[in-house]
């Protein structure tokens, strides 16, 4: 899965930038984080919702830890574009995943009548 | 079908055209207030007469004549033309060059001429209608000779016929461009006739002389096939078929011909003195059977070969080719999906796999890919730099007519692109006789390792479709609207009709690929592909043209309509409106040139300025438009602005029965970027 893969390469990075200025939980505030995710135009790639779509892989459910977020988006080596310190602080980040744990989780596709029996042919 | 035996001269009377007529006429009318001119008026007067059917000038024509202002001079041409078509009628023998012109469309099966009215074709258009009957080519009218252009583009591509536009002199062809290179990048052929006044000694006022150029076809002519301006009817006849023939020759490009103001006007004295040349349709051309035969060796003894179709399938027969390939080989097949070229039910259509399989590929073979360089290498954006994709020894083969495709300014014909076996030819003509070289290299023992290979795709292709739905649940219930749900409410409501998606602007990523990964398109004419030059102001107009065709054919046309292009060429809804064509449009409203706020923000980042600024000239809000209010005001029924998601099943399929009833619909979907 594109979200698995997108945590490992996540989590490598963090294990070899090492930012520790996080706390060890989330203490950032989900409404100033969802400013801040529509500010910076996390928004565009990722849905208003982190969902994630063909230009930006899914953010939620499960969002990555500050730490890891941060390590990926200071260092990003692929289409995404970086977000140095000074477009996005670290407590911005704490932010962003506080809103981020606070979206809900999306139904299952079993639970959606349109999604629930679509097979390829269908 | 026109045949007749060719004849050397034609007798025709240009001598008395329009403007000569007026010329007279305006003596004649000056005759009765200039003492001593009678006399020349006189003799003027029966020369006038002689252009058949058209009445004396009025005193305002008179009046005009003698203004020197442009304004009038064009008023006078106008008005004189109006004049012309008085007393003329269907059962009316052929009088005139461009009732001429109309019996070689026709000679074509031409259906539709797309045009906005311009005075420099005056005589096409009255014969259009009145000679013609308004069939065979019947005139469309458009707001825009860029949407006229987009939907002879969307028509071919759904009706695979080509259609016709007729653009004003320089100011038309100049709104027309645009759209005329989305076709030459999407292969697509269509004629474009040119309304010029090239007797510049006939040429009453400036706005005609503006509208006039001594090479009219030439800022058209680094992304047309060919191009030809006509002086006598006889050539026009002869350049329209050939020019008809250029088109429909793979590489299938525009064309363009001008039709000379003074010949659509001129008496034509001895209709049957002209003749209209037979058309018979060249045949492809097809790759060197060698070359054919070492392809199909390659691809027989390869553990791991993979097929990537771009245009491969000009037609149904194309697609159904396609398949037998893949079959044969059990390859996997990616579809670039300018057309459709595999269905995506089928087990062998790997495309969201392309990332995992040409890295593995030990032979690649590209079907009509235009950028083929683009899929053997990566690009990082960040620094620039490229590299390979393939693996180390990758057999790389080409079939394709892009080498064909000779035009030096324009850089349509990509990245040059190294290969192995480079075949020229059309891909879906020379698909039977690589078949039988697969056929003839497959031993039995071979055939049996070959269809071994079929499990593991059909659990990849089945397990990548399921990837998709369940990642469609994602945001289901968001707002703005995700874009899975909107295309899923969407399937949801057409799948059981015999539907076309018939267009979605210029990219399918702008709604996350939803219906290519989702929706079942097991017909060729089920997709047709993109605005293949990225021009904006494709879209719409695009799948009216499609729209129109498909209303001949059965079919349930739908468009998703992002919005920024929608502004560039709203007019078209009006020409869906007017001309009753049943097409469903679904905005992809994110309010956003979504790509370039995407671009914008990211140079910010990368530049550390923060992105604060980068909605600049990037969004389309403040205020936000009201597309159903738009579409309502060109008679078009519409719902919306939906920001509910729960609310957008229920508008669809009001929606769907307005289309299904015979008239375009519009339903505005307030969505999520991407």
């Amino acid at each position: 899965m594109k979200t698995k893969l997108f945590s490992s390469i996540v989590m490598s990075f963090s294990l070899l930038g090492g930012i520790s200025a996080f706390a060890q939980d989330s203490t950032g505030d989900a409404d100033r984080g969802r400013e801040t995710f529509m500010r910076v135009g996390c928004y565009q790639c990722h849905g208003d919702d982190g969902k994630g779509n063909d230009a930006g892989t899914a953010l939620t459910p499960d969002p990555l830890p500050p730490e890891a977020l941060a390590n990926f988006i200071r260092f990003s080596p692929g289409r995404m574009p970086m977000y140095p310190e000074e477009v996005v602080s670290d407590a911005e980040i704490e932010d962003i995943v506080a809103y981020l744990e606070s979206v809900p989780p999306p139904p299952h596709a079993d639970d959606i009548a349109i999604l629930k029996d679509l097979k390829p042919g269908s | 079908m026109t045949s007749m035996p060719t004849k050397p001269e034609p007798k025709v009377r240009p001598e008395v055209g329009r403007r000569n007529f007026l010329k007279s006429a305006a003596v004649a009318g000056a005759a009765s207030t200039i003492p001593g001119a009678a006399t020349a008026a006189e003799k003027a007067a029966p020369d006038a007469r002689l252009t058949r059917g058209a009445p004396p000038p009025s005193a305002a024509q008179m009046e005009l004549e003698a203004s020197s202002t442009s304004d009038g001079a064009d008023q006078l041409a106008q008005a004189n033309s109006e004049q012309l078509a008085v007393g003329l009628g269907p059962e009316d023998k052929p009088s005139f060059g461009s009732d001429f012109m109309i019996d070689v469309m026709k000679s074509l099966d031409l259906n539709y001429v797309f045009s906005n009215p311009g005075s420099s074709f005056l005589g096409l258009h009255e014969s259009i209608v009145t000679y013609g009957g308004n069939e065979k080519p019947e005139f469309i009218t458009c707001m825009h000779e860029e949407s006229a252009a987009a939907m002879a583009n969307g028509y071919y591509k759904a009706a695979l016929k080509p259609a016709a536009i007729m653009c004003h002199g320089t100011v038309g062809l100049q709104h027309a461009a645009m759209n005329l290179y989305n076709a030459w990048c999407d292969r697509v052929p269509l004629v474009t006739i040119l309304g010029n006044n090239a007797d510049a000694n006939g040429r009453l006022g400036a706005t005609t002389w503006r509208h006039s150029a001594q090479d009219p076809a030439a800022m058209v002519r680094d992304f047309t096939k060919w191009d030809d301006q006509p002086m006598s009817l006889q050539a026009f006849a002869d350049s329209f078929v050939r020019g008809w023939k250029f088109a429909t020759t793979p590489p299938m490009e525009p064309i363009a011909i001008v039709a000379d103001a003074d010949l659509q006007t001129m008496e034509v004295e001895d209709r049957a003195s002209l003749t209209i040349p037979r058309y018979t349709p060249s045949e492809p051309p097809q790759g060197e059977r060698g070359a054919l035969k070492e392809t199909a060796k390659l691809l027989v003894n390869a553990e791991t070969p993979l097929i990537i179709a771009d245009r491969a399938a000009r037609t149904p027969e194309g697609l159904r080719l396609l398949v037998e390939l893949a079959e044969l080989l059990n390859a996997p097949v990616v579809d670039l999906a300018s057309r459709q070229n595999m269905p995506t039910n089928h087990y062998l259509n790997q495309t969201r796999q392309s990332g995992r399989l040409i890295p593995r590929a030990d032979v690649i073979l590209g079907l009509e890919v235009t950028d083929f360089w683009g899929q053997v290498n990566s690009i990082n954006r960040g620094n620039m730099t490229a590299q390979p994709r393939t693996k180390e020894g990758v057999k790389l083969i080409t079939i394709s007519v892009n080498d064909l495709y000779m035009k030096s300014n324009y850089q349509d014909f990509q990245r040059y692109a190294p290969v192995d076996i480079s075949i020229s030819g059309d891909a879906q003509a020379s698909l039977p006789a690589l078949i039988e070289e697969v056929k003839e290299a497959i031993d039995r023992s071979r055939r049996r390792e070959l269809a071994d290979r079929a499990d593991g795709f059909r659990k990849d292709h089945a397990a990548s479709y399921e990837e998709s739905r369940l990642l469609a649940a994602r945001g289901w219930n968001s707002s703005p609207v995700s874009t899975g749900r909107m295309c899923m409410e969407l399937y949801e409501k057409i799948k059981d009709e015999d539907w076309a998606l018939v267009s979605v602007g210029a990219s399918e990523r702008f709604v996350s690929s939803w219906p290519h990964r989702l929706w079942n398109f097991d017909e060729h004419y089920r997709y047709l592909g993109i605005g293949a030059g990225g021009g904006v102001g494709y879209g719409l107009p695009a799948a009216v043209g499609a729209g129109l065709a498909n209303k001949k054919l059965g079919r349930f046309s739908v468009n998703i309509q992002c919005d920024g292009d929608f502004m560039y060429a709203n007019g078209a809804l009006w020409t869906a409106a007017h001309h009753r064509i049943p097409l469903l449009t679904v905005m992809h409203n994110n309010r956003a040139y979504a790509q370039e706020t995407m671009l914008v923000q990211g140079t910010a980042n990368n530049r550390k300025r923060g992105v604060d600024k980068s909605h600049i000239g990037t969004v389309i809000q403040d205020p936000n438009i009201d597309y159903a209010k738009l579409a309502e005001g060109m008679g078009v029924w519409s719902a919306g602005p939906i920001e509910d998601p729960d609310e957008l099943g229920p508008a669809l399929a009001e929606a769907v029965q307005v289309v299904k009833s015979g008239y375009p619909a519009l339903v505005d979907v307030v969505t999520q970027m991407r």
